[in-house]
């Protein structure tokens, strides 16, 4: 009866216990340990090791229904820019729907800031937004020609509230081309890191942060090194809130060995918060993968027991 | 005809925006667009396959020219370029962004057709008084009023120069509206209708992944690998294990404070089994078929680019 059971599991049953173990671990706020991917600490050391006073660039293309994954990956990116005072312009070529995801993400850390007691990170002083861009392939065809005939257009407000070009800030008053730019982050759920990689690969140094479903396609371009480092899903996040609280390669006991690569290293965050949403999820994305293992396992099993006995007693002699 | 085209100004966009100039500049470029639409759908049938084919090579040429023509180098914007080559070189390259904000326009009008063909729809349903109208009532109504409340919200940010809608106390109607409306309920369903994804993964996997075969199992095998080493706090306390074990047999570097097992005891690592899976297996197996995909779009592109491909444009 009970083998019957297992066999045949409502799926209510299921269900119920899938929201059981990813609710309940939700509560727990402990520090986990963590053995850091190989793309994690090289995009932790590449955006870590950025030289001070350069513009990065930030392709933020995902929504709503990817916020598990990208608003943590988006979070620890920017926490680390303001942390190293790296000023940053940050557009979509992804969905129309994204600037306004992104903005609720700058809106929130901007809270957490003012929280923390941490200086306000300004608009056109710190950072630009550009907003989106509905073409990704011509977008980004014409960011890698001529980058200012493409952003030269956008007007954003200053700290007077005047309208001015996006290249009157002190965000983009340096950038004559996108090779000034040490580095490009696209922070996706989708392909367009492939539209990034065809266009500017050659022009300037690429990095990404996408979705566990994209994550193997992106593989591939960090292997060949067409992408300086990768951030791959919940993982990824975990991976670089742990590296921005624990650092990479130093002398510290807590700090991360990375040791196919012994010789490049990244200092800690200090300034705000590091370990938050990566953390705070992992536990409940840990218990459900074992529960899909158990439930997989449980399964096959009683495949076998049921097969077992339906045997005839004549094949087991 | 590059150096021409690289001069073009951007009508309506180069004047003060919000201006009188402007918004003439608007309706004028606004009328001469939809003249040019009407006349083309004016166009008899056996003119219009000639007509997309014409566009379509000129623009797929400019792009294909700045791929292949050479391109004067460190040419700053106030410095003239020098003979022919040059000369096209920077009409190609500033024509690009050119070509750029056309494909942005184009593509923007794809979102104002998606919106107008579901208005016409629902419209359509609440007009016939269809049986299912109240899910078009729906749709209409918070379509208009995520867009009223999301523009209004915008523009008070926009005009807000202190910053003082960063406090949530210094909010009013409409960031209460866009905020309840956009946070609070369009972000939430969205999150949940993917999230409901997991539910089925789970139930499925219970269902449908049984060892039945050789291949079955090799794929079994595999996820299982990856989906362990997908749990790190597990798979550090394992690694520490190791490297313990490893200490204890006097294995040389083995240091459990990392963790590093060193020599054999390395092979125990899952983490490392899943990196070898990912790097020997699932890498190359993906660049294949990425290989495979872009030879077929290299062959489709040169297909339209040149006007071979027979369907696609009504006649």
């Amino acid at each position: 009866m009970i083998k019957e059971k297992l066999l045949n599991i409502d799926r209510r049953i299921l269900y119920g216990l899938l929201i059981l173990v990813t609710v309940i671990p939700l509560r727990c706020d402990q520090k986990l340990n963590n053995i850091t991917d190989d793309y994690s600490n090289a995009f932790y050391e590449a955006v870590s090791n950025i030289p001070e006073g350069k513009t990065v660039f930030i392709e933020s293309d995902w929504t709503t229904s990817t916020r598990g994954e990208n608003s943590g990956h988006l979070e620890a990116l920017l926490r680390i820019l303001m942390a190293k005072k790296t000023k940053f312009a940050i557009f979509s070529v992804g969905d129309a729907q994204a600037p306004g995801v992104f903005r609720g993400v700058l809106l929130r850390l901007m809270e957490e800031r003012k929280t923390l007691g941490l200086p306000a990170y300004q608009p056109f002083e710190d950072y630009v937004d550009l907003g989106y861009f509905a073409n990704a392939e011509g977008t980004l065809q014409a960011i890698g020609g001529d980058v200012r005939k493409v952003f030269e257009k956008k007007s954003i407000r200053d700290a007077e509230g005047k309208q001015r070009s996006a290249f009157d800030s002190p965000v983009l008053s340096n950038v004559k081309s996108v090779g000034d730019v040490p580095m490009y982050i696209v922070v996706t759920a989708s392909n367009t890191i492939d539209r990034a990689i065809e266009r500017l690969s050659a022009k300037t140094t690429l990095a990404c942060m996408c979705t566990g479903v994209i994550g193997p396609s992106a593989l591939p371009y960090f292997q060949s090194g067409q992408l300086k480092g990768v951030a791959i899903g919940l993982k990824g996040v975990f991976d670089i809130e742990y590296l921005m609280a624990n650092g990479l390669n130093l002398e510290t006991k807590e700090s991360v060995k990375w040791s196919k690569q012994p010789d490049k290293t990244a200092q800690p965050i200090t300034v705000g918060k590091t370990l938050d949403r990566g953390n705070r999820y992992f536990l409940s994305f840990m218990c459900a993968i074992l529960l899909l293992i158990a439930t997989v396992v449980t399964g096959n099993v009683m495949m076998f027991v049921a097969r077992a006995q339906s045997k005839p007693q004549g094949d087991e002699a | 005809m590059m150096e021409l085209l690289a001069q073009v100004e951007y009508g309506p966009l180069a004047v003060k925006p919000y201006s009188t100039e402007w918004l003439i500049g608007l309706i004028v470029t606004f009328l001469l667009a939809a003249g040019a639409a009407i006349g083309l759908s004016k166009v008899p049938a056996n003119f219009r396959r000639p007509i997309v084919s014409i566009g379509t090579f000129l623009c797929g040429l400019i792009y294909v020219l700045y791929w292949l023509w050479p391109r004067p180098v460190n040419l700053k914007p106030d410095q003239v370029p020098n003979g022919m080559v040059e000369q096209v070189g920077k009409g190609l390259s500033d024509t690009l962004p050119l070509l750029a904000d056309v494909a942005n326009i184009l593509t923007s009008f794809l979102l104002g057709l998606g919106v107008y063909s579901l208005a016409r729809i629902h419209f359509g349903k609440i007009i016939k008084r269809q049986s299912d109208r109240g899910f078009s009532w729906v749709l209409i109504v918070s379509a208009t009023m995520i867009s009223v409340f999301g523009f209004v919200d915008y523009i008070l940010r926009s005009q807000d120069k202190a910053g003082k809608l960063v406090d949530r106390e210094n909010w009013g109607f409409f960031n209460v509206g866009q905020d309840i409306m956009f946070d609070g309920l369009l972000l939430q369903m969205d999150s949940v209708m993917f999230s409901l994804i997991a539910f089925f993964i789970l139930s499925a996997a219970y269902r449908a992944f049984r060892i039945r075969s050789v291949e079955s199992t090799v794929m079994m095998a595999s996820a299982l690998v990856l989906m362990l080493s997908l749990l790190s706090p597990i798979m550090f306390q394992w690694n520490t294990m190791i490297a313990q074990m490893a200490k204890g047999m006097n294995i040389p570097n083995a240091d459990p404070s990392i963790p590093y097992p060193g020599g054999f005891f390395h092979n125990l690592q899952i983490s490392d089994w899943a990196n070898w899976v990912k790097g020997n297996l699932q890498t190359p197996a993906l660049r294949a078929v990425d290989f495979g995909i872009l030879l077929g779009a290299l062959a489709m592109g040169l297909r339209l680019w040149l006007g071979l491909e027979k369907g696609g444009v009504s006649v």
